[in-house]
């Protein structure tokens, strides 16, 4: 009823929300572990130890799958399934570290990172800084000068966060720390495809919007997009390009 | 800087705005605090938090905080900075003089429920031991004092009946005169993800509140009563279940006193509380008068959560036995997902409450009359204490007008701006000898005060705060004390001062004191909370981990029933007329706190700059006013000027305001009317009429804030 609340643990994501039900036993890497059902692979892999890396999942909220870099391999299934939104099943075995699993991986990263900015990369300890750096990828195959969103505009409106689109990796989790957690349903993703992008309430600045600046969205963002001001010293902008 | 800079350290620590109590870690770098993160395992937020706890926390640092001891012989003198053991001889030396002149119960004092547990216990320590009478009361006085009479007559305990997590298995939620989503955030959200999920919400509450409809969260009965008249209508609600057959027979012939439950039966089930009678005096419709009874009764699981709505009423105790008769005869308490629960509004109500900041009871409730308690309490102090119960504040206040009273050592209070009859609290601080106030900031109380304590913010001390849940969490020093002293250290020194010698190493050995007094701290320690992160009282040897859910088997009175009172409907003595025609209740928004001392020095303010009137469009074009105009508001106690706010919030003939800015004097026009049981001020209600004017007049109320023509503008000169 309510573990999704109450086993919540603070140095440790599960990646999804906690659940009640019956015991289910699985194997994961070899762990064999059991866990209540309805709980996520990504979950019973973070209580095994075997941490899986994600970017659009955390405990707080519930799974959507959309970051694609929670990929795991399931004996006995094709494919390769999201961890954050596919339930444990009784005597299932799960494989989160193989060298195809690292493949894959590593280009869902990678793409990220080529819309990324790449001054930003430097020093970071975001979550996705953090992935990036768990994963080994610290450049992506594609060059400079592509499409990107470098250049959208930070909505410094808020007195006390801001939101770089720049670094925005449009994983819905203010979306749905607004909506799931505060309960406002002030943030959505406006747009579709490479033009998606975080709004808040009708395209307005923050502070104009009906967001009532509870913090969820922040606390929720991977990626620093979403980040206290005070955390800065001086204006917000970015680093100037290495080349320039 | 393309990156944020990384905290370096973090504390785990409460949240000390409203009663949820929030965990938070409060992140350092370079000694400075630079983040407060709400904490995953924090049991009242669960890794939630709202706009004040997590982003309004630097009017720590505010350049007009006070960081030196301040004295003056008169209120009419400039303060003298003195050192901390100058102002506390002198305070000592005041104290002493006045009782000497004047006699021992001359002085009192008050505490604060932004004080930790361990302060406020402190405070009446010094009330009874120190100064030797029972002169302490403190702010739950004015907001929620009802709530313990209330509810200690009918269920047995002054407090909430459940935990916050309990409303997740409510089936109705019953808000009454509260607002969640704006005075207590955190809870809101909790409560709109149950209503999301499906359960049902009934809103007693004059206006249309943000929590009558937001998104995907809309009230399925809302009684837009008109303000003071809650008792008629609980009752009327008591009404439908009576004739309806809709009690919890079962329940209330295990658990209740029949024959009282008898006499309540025959009172709310006549005829003068129908529906149809009610309906039309209380201006809502009959029919959802008997949708609400039906569905609160039909649960199978309802809650009810109320607030300062239905306290601050000249029936605030009456109202609070209304929803205690309620849950009673309905069998909705004693289980998961019922109860009835007080929305505390300040951080530590509830402990201010529990710890005896009272005039007539020590902590734990138990009375100074009774020999017994006070001559445990005497073991532990040395002391003879006084048998006689002392003064609650409204009276100090009184007997300061009259002349006997002459000082008072106030903590963390500011009752020129917070409490009701602004300047009948004026002429009794301008009457008093020596008036000590111990705060952050000076505030509008410190223009009459003699001597200023330079206190700590939440984030400079140690101690415990008790959340409305009953919740009892560690507060934790995260920054050493801007002024070098804690406060409780600052309650330990001026008692030496006075000659009665105490020492603690840290408040945890105050706790300790109040678990040796108290029987429901009996268990409570740092080391506890240290240990499993927070505990809601009862904690003792029957459950030394704490107790969620109160009332599971019986009730905590003598025989173990529940009680029903008979909660005849008597309207408030303030009525409106053809001067006075329309009636103003008061509320507080999101944004800011109170009466704003931390907020307003916030950028908290960008949302919410100056307190508006909220007034309906019908209302407005009678009397020509705009959206933005600025009106006179007047009452038969004063008046004051703001600006006009139309909206379809309130109904025609109710206006709206609220009380978070010092400027807009809202208690000003506020009555000295207050709650028969327990002097809780009615600022819910006040009839007044609303005229345009032209802006801020320089002939205010106030003699004393009447601005000298070199400091107008040229255009209010013209």
């Amino acid at each position: 009823m309510w573990s999704e609340l109450r086993e919540l643990k603070d140095e440790l994501d599960f990646g999804t929300p906690p659940r009640d039900g019956s015991p289910v036993t699985l194997d994961v890497d070899d762990v064999t572990l059991t866990v209540p059902a309805g709980s996520s692979i990504m979950l019973a892999a973070a209580k095994a130890g075997r941490a899986i890396p994600k970017l659009c999942a955390t405990d707080m909220l519930e799974p959507f799958g959309s970051c694609r870099v929670c990929l795991v391999e399931i004996e006995g299934r094709s494919g390769f399934p999201a961890s954050c939104t596919t339930p444990v099943v009784e005597g299932m075995k799960v494989k989160t570290q193989t060298e195809k699993l690292q493949r894959l991986r590593k280009g869902v990263l990678e793409l990220y990172l080529s819309d990324f900015p790449e001054s930003e990369m430097v020093e970071g300890w975001s979550e996705l800084h953090e992935t990036l750096k768990a994963e080994g990828v610290a450049s992506h195959p594609y060059g400079k000068g592509g499409a990107n969103h470098f250049d959208a505009p930070v909505d410094a409106s808020n007195p006390y966060f801001l939101f770089d689109p720049a670094k925005c990796i449009v994983c819905s989790r203010c979306v749905r720390a607004c909506a799931e957690v505060q309960g406002t349903f002030a943030i959505t993703i406006a747009g579709r495809s490479f033009e998606s992008k975080v709004v808040a309430s009708q395209d307005q600045p923050f502070f104009e919007s009906e967001c009532v600046s509870c913090g969820a969205c922040v606390q929720a963002c991977p990626s620093h997009a979403l980040v206290e001001k005070s955390l800065f010293e001086g204006e917000y902008k970015h680093a100037e390009p290495a080349e320039a | 800087m393309p990156n944020p800079l990384k905290p370096e350290k973090s504390v785990v620590t409460t949240c000390a705005y409203c009663g949820v109590g929030c965990g938070f870690k409060a992140e350092t770098r370079g000694g400075k605090i630079v983040r407060m993160t709400p904490w995953k395992e924090g049991k009242a937020n669960h890794g939630h938090s709202c706009i004040k706890g997590r982003f309004a926390y630097d009017y720590y640092n505010a350049p007009d905080r006070v960081r030196t001891p301040l004295i003056r012989a008169s209120i009419d003198d400039p303060w003298k900075p003195v050192s901390w053991q100058e102002a506390f001889d002198y305070a000592a030396s005041e104290f002493k003089r006045i009782q000497a002149k004047y006699g021992v119960k001359s002085v009192g004092a008050v505490s604060s429920s932004r004080c930790t547990n361990e302060e406020i216990f402190l405070t009446q320590k010094f009330a009874r031991a120190v100064l030797g009478n029972n002169n302490i009361d403190n702010c739950a006085r004015i907001c929620h004092s009802p709530t313990q009479f209330g509810l200690t007559n009918t269920i047995g305990a002054g407090a909430a009946s459940q935990h916050f997590d309990s409303i997740l298995q409510a089936d109705v939620i019953m808000v009454v005169g509260a607002n969640p989503t704006e005075g207590h955030p955190v809870f809101g959200s909790l409560m709109k993800r149950r209503i999301r999920q499906g359960a049902k919400l009934i809103v007693i509450d004059p206006r249309k509140t943000e929590t009558v409809e937001s998104a995907h969260c809309k009230a399925d009965v809302h009684l837009a009563i008109r303000p003071g008249t809650n008792v008629a209508i609980l009752d009327s609600i008591a009404h439908v279940v009576v004739r309806e057959k809709l009690y919890n027979e079962a329940f209330v012939h295990a658990r209740c006193e029949v024959n009282e439950f008898e006499n309540w039966k025959a009172l709310v089930g006549s005829d003068k509380y129908a529906p149809e009678v009610i309906g039309p005096l209380a201006g809502v419709d009959p029919d959802d008068i008997r949708k609400a009874a039906r569905m609160y009764a039909g649960g199978p699981n309802s809650a009810i959560y109320y607030g300062l709505g239905v306290t601050e009423h000249s029936q605030g105790s009456t109202g609070v036995m209304c929803l205690g008769n309620l849950g009673l005869s309905c069998g909705m308490l004693g289980r998961e997902g019922v109860g009835v629960n007080p929305l505390r509004g300040q951080g530590n109500v509830q402990g201010g409450s529990c710890l005896g900041s009272w005039p007539h009871v020590f902590s734990g409730y138990r009375f100074v009359t009774d020999d017994e308690t006070r001559s445990s309490f005497e073991a532990e102090w040395g002391v003879p204490l006084d048998p006689e119960p002392g003064l609650r504040l409204p009276n100090m206040l009184d007997a300061a007008v009259a002349g006997s009273f002459k000082g008072m050592y106030i903590m963390g209070e500011d009752p020129v701006q917070s409490d009701p009859n602004q300047h009948h609290v004026i002429a009794a601080m301008k009457n008093m000898e020596c008036v000590v106030l111990h705060d952050l900031f000076l505030n509008e109380t410190s223009k009459y005060a003699h001597i200023f304590f330079p206190g700590s913010s939440s984030l400079e001390k140690d101690g415990t705060f008790t959340n409305a849940e009953r919740r009892v969490s560690r507060v934790r020093k995260v920054i050493e004390p801007l002024a070098g002293l804690q406060d409780w250290e600052i309650t330990v020194q001026l008692m030496n001062a006075m000659g009665y010698k105490v020492s603690y190493d840290n408040p945890g050995q105050v706790l300790d004191e109040i678990a040796r007094l108290s029987p429901n701290y009996r268990g409570i320690s740092f080391a506890l909370i240290d240990r499993i992160g927070s505990a809601q009282w009862p904690c003792n040897e029957n459950a030394p981990e704490g107790t969620e859910v109160l009332h599971i088997g019986k009730f905590p009175r003598a025989n173990g029933l529940g009680a029903f009172m008979l909660t005849e409907y008597v309207p408030t003595a303030e009525r409106t007329n053809d001067k006075y025609p329309l009636l103003l209740t008061t509320g507080r928004i999101l944004s800011q706190y109170n009466v704003g001392t931390q907020t307003r020095r916030t950028p908290n303010s960008l949302w919410h700059p100056e307190d508006v009137l909220e007034i309906n469009e019908q209302d407005a074009m009678a009397r020509g006013v705009n959206n933005g105009d600025w009106v006179k508001m007047t009452s038969r106690f004063g008046q004051i000027e703001l600006r006009v706010k139309i909206s379809e919030r309130v109904n025609p003939g109710v206006v709206y305001t609220t009380f978070h800015h010092a400027k807009s004097k809202a208690n000003a026009v506020t009555s000295d009317l207050s709650d028969w049981a327990t002097n809780c001020p009615e600022y819910k209600v006040t009839a007044v009429d609303v005229v345009r004017t032209n802006g801020p007049a320089a002939d205010g109320w106030h003699e004393a804030d009447r601005p000298r023509i070199e400091e107008l503008e040229p255009a209010e000169c013209a």
